[in-house]
């Protein structure tokens, strides 16, 4: 974009994406509250992941982590505030009407999701678990969606088992399986849900090499877990939840090492002594 | 439908009644006899009842009630009606009784007959009083099961002549012209005897839920 | 002339009635399969709106004998002005009622399925039928093989009950060659011969079916 517009239609488009650019964070929560059985898990929730950036959402279990990562690609309905993606809402339309279930699937499809129990799906195999949805959600043709399968299971290391069924696998190779899966969509965002809490201990180095790998080719994600030490190294911020509201946002050495309250410094000690 | 129709139809119900529970009822022990003899896997006799429960399994009711009824004559033997529906009904449900009973037999745990000899029990009582009352239980549920499958199978007595609670519906309505009526009205009373025996299942599952915990 | 070879000379009625009832059993279990997978499809998502008709209709078939609803369809629809042939009849009673018990067997199944593999094609912007079709519906095959293979032998069963409401099918072939010839041991020996084949034939293709699922990690339900 360095030499002069010569026309209109290019003014008018380098217009627009610098407009976006300033505007859109990769996920914008606002405001965003929801309850179980009349128990508050999040309450008036907001925060911005910006492009590029690499966000671990940490609290002690029943914190409203998990529920605040799954509203974000509205396996949970906020029961009030809005949650964008790269600028675009999601679950709403823009009259304030729910999302057909098209739309919804359209905006689902620019996230990527990995979850704890890896949910492969057993009756096909490696290879085609991801591959499934490029060919049938995205309409790419079989060729392309399995090249690109198979450079992403290099990727995470698990290519040679490309023709395996998900049963065959280790946990630690089924989620980075699962990993590939959701990189399989080209996806804006990618949501870890506790990746490595279903692991053995020995598994989880491998599933967090993989996703430490990609903060560094500036894939934009958002991590709950409680891997301390993995947080701090991948993390450009650490968002602390407890009981449904953030009370610290702030860069990994400074969560670490300077708590701002006693809530995280009494977690910490608690979770990461050596930390 | 006026009272000699309801008459009529309660006749049918009754006919249904008496040769299911009378099959039933002898096909549930054949079964368990036919079970107990594959398992001491006598040669020969272990293949012909493996064979006549495959091929049992695969007959459907009306071919076997016709078999048997135009048969046995040509071998003269003469059959009343509801003798031969019963032979048939039981021929069937046995086949499926004895694999109820066998799989309980099979998935009974060894260890108890260890514990019982070791308190001196001897063969016949262990069987008689440790493994049976056990596996009564657990098979239970199936065997009602498959009482519902008699009752929904047996309107094929109805090819032979036997006038049961499906075919009186024709008889009734030769008389009224109208044969909508008893049909709905049979319809009624089989769902009342098949919930009956889904609701004995359910009983049934829990007794023999409470047995394997 | 032997009994057998009179059998062998009228085989014309037999393949006639073996047809009759492999088309029967044919188109019917495709369509009742069909009809089982549109139920439980219908039935997916938290709040199903034809939860409850749909419950009303699998249940109150599982609670007839066959042979009434085929009544009810052949004999008893007339009375409202709707006149079937019994091929008809015994064509729409095999559907709905098989159908029904087709749709209890997989939503049985379909209750052990994990849910996190259903959010997991949510979650990768799976469309409903989408979903259905390439997630949920071959698990549900896989591994209620053993119960798909039972009702498809109970199925073939059944249509020789529409030999009462006058189908020219296999048993009543054997039938009426019995009565002309009085000849009913050979007579029927042949047709049970021919039910029990088609039985092993479905078995061995459940099995095959079985091969393909063990090598999934999904073992015998």
């Amino acid at each position: 974009m360095h030499e002069p517009a010569t026309s209109e239609t290019t003014m008018v488009s380098v217009a627009e994406t610098a407009d976006t650019s300033v505007v859109a964070a990769a996920v914008s929560i606002r405001g965003v509250s929801k309850s179980f059985d009349g128990t508050e898990v999040l309450r008036d929730v907001s925060m911005e992941v910006a492009p590029g950036e690499v966000v671990s959402i940490l609290g002690s279990s029943g914190s409203g982590k998990s529920t605040l990562l799954r509203c974000i690609n509205w396996l949970e309905t906020p029961d009030r505030g809005e949650i964008h993606i790269a600028g675009d809402r999601i679950g709403m339309s823009d009259t304030g009407k729910p999302m057909s279930r098209r739309e919804l699937a359209g905006m689902r499809s620019r996230l990527g999701m990995v979850f704890q129990s890896f949910n492969l799906w057993p009756h096909l195999s490696v290879l085609r678990n991801v591959t499934e949805a490029p060919i049938h959600v995205q309409g790419c043709s079989k060729a392309e969606a399995g090249e690109r399968a198979m450079a992403l299971l290099e990727k995470v290391g698990m290519a040679h088992k490309c023709d395996a069924f998900p049963y065959t696998l280790s946990g630690g190779q089924k989620q980075r399986v699962a990993i590939a899966r959701a990189l399989a969509m080209q996806p804006k965002v990618m949501l870890f849900d506790e990746p490595t809490s279903a692991l053995d201990p020995e598994l989880v180095g491998e599933v967090l090499a993989v996703i430490k790998d990609l903060s560094k080719e500036g894939y934009t994600m958002v991590i709950v877990t409680h891997e301390m030490e993995f947080a701090r190294a991948v993390s450009d911020q650490v968002v602390f939840l407890d009981k449904g509201i953030i009370i610290e946002k702030s860069p990994p050495e400074e969560f670490f090492v300077t708590p701002k309250t006693d809530r995280v410094r009494r977690f910490l000690e608690l979770e990461a002594p050596t930390a | 439908m006026d009272s000699s129709a309801w008459g009529m139809l309660m006749q049918g119900a009754w006919t249904t009644a008496w040769i299911s529970a009378t099959s039933i009822a002898i096909g549930v022990v054949l079964g368990l006899l036919v079970a107990l003899v594959r398992l001491a896997r006598i040669p020969v006799v272990h293949q012909v009842l493996g064979l006549y429960i495959s091929i049992a399994r695969a007959t459907p009711l009306v071919t076997l009630v016709l078999f048997i009824f135009l048969t046995a004559p040509t071998m003269g033997i003469h059959l009343n009606r509801n003798v031969a529906g019963i032979l048939a009904l039981t021929l069937n449900t046995t086949a499926f009784n004895a694999e109820i009973w066998r799989s309980a037999f099979n998935n009974f745990s060894k260890e108890q007959r260890e514990a019982a000899m070791a308190i001196g029990m001897t063969p016949w009582i262990y069987f008689r009083r440790i493994m049976l009352p056990q596996i009564t239980i657990t098979s239970l549920p199936g065997l009602v099961n498959e009482m519902s499958f008699l009752i929904k199978g047996s309107p094929a007595i109805a090819v032979i002549g036997i006038v049961d609670l499906t075919r009186v519906t024709n008889r009734i309505s030769a008389v009224t012209y109208d044969p909508l009526p008893p049909i709905l009205a049979a319809a009624v009373i089989y769902m009342g005897i098949i919930s009956l025996l889904v609701w004995l299942q359910r009983i049934a599952e829990r007794k023999a839920n409470r047995l394997a915990v | 002339m032997s009994n057998w070879e009179i059998l062998w000379d009228s085989r014309g009625v037999f393949l006639n009635g073996f047809y009759t009832t492999l088309q029967l059993f044919g188109m019917s279990a495709v369509l009742a399969f069909l009809a089982g997978c549109g139920i439980v499809f219908l039935l997916e998502g938290s709040r199903p709106r034809l939860r409850v008709p749909l419950r009303i209709f699998i249940d109150g078939m599982r609670m007839l004998p066959f042979l009434i609803l085929a009544y009810l369809l052949y004999y008893g629809l007339p009375s409202t002005g709707i006149r079937l042939s019994a091929w008809q009849a015994g064509m729409i009673a095999l559907v709905s009622y098989h159908g029904a018990y087709f749709a209890e067997i997989l939503r049985g199944c379909r209750l052990t399925l994990p849910a996190g593999q259903v959010e997991a094609a949510i979650a990768q912007g799976f469309s409903m039928p989408g979903m259905y079709l390439r997630i949920v519906l071959p698990q549900l095959v896989l591994s209620a093989r053993a119960l798909i293979g039972n009702q498809l032998i109970i199925l073939l069963k059944d249509t020789a009950f529409l030999v009462i409401i006058t189908v020219r099918e296999l048993t009543a072939a054997a039938n009426s060659l019995s009565s002309t010839y009085f000849i009913p041991m050979e007579a029927f020996i042949v047709v049970i011969g021919f039910y029990w084949l088609i039985s092993i034939g479905l078995e061995q293709g459940i099995k095959i079916i079985g091969r393909f699922g063990a090598k999934r990690g999904f073992n015998n339900a």
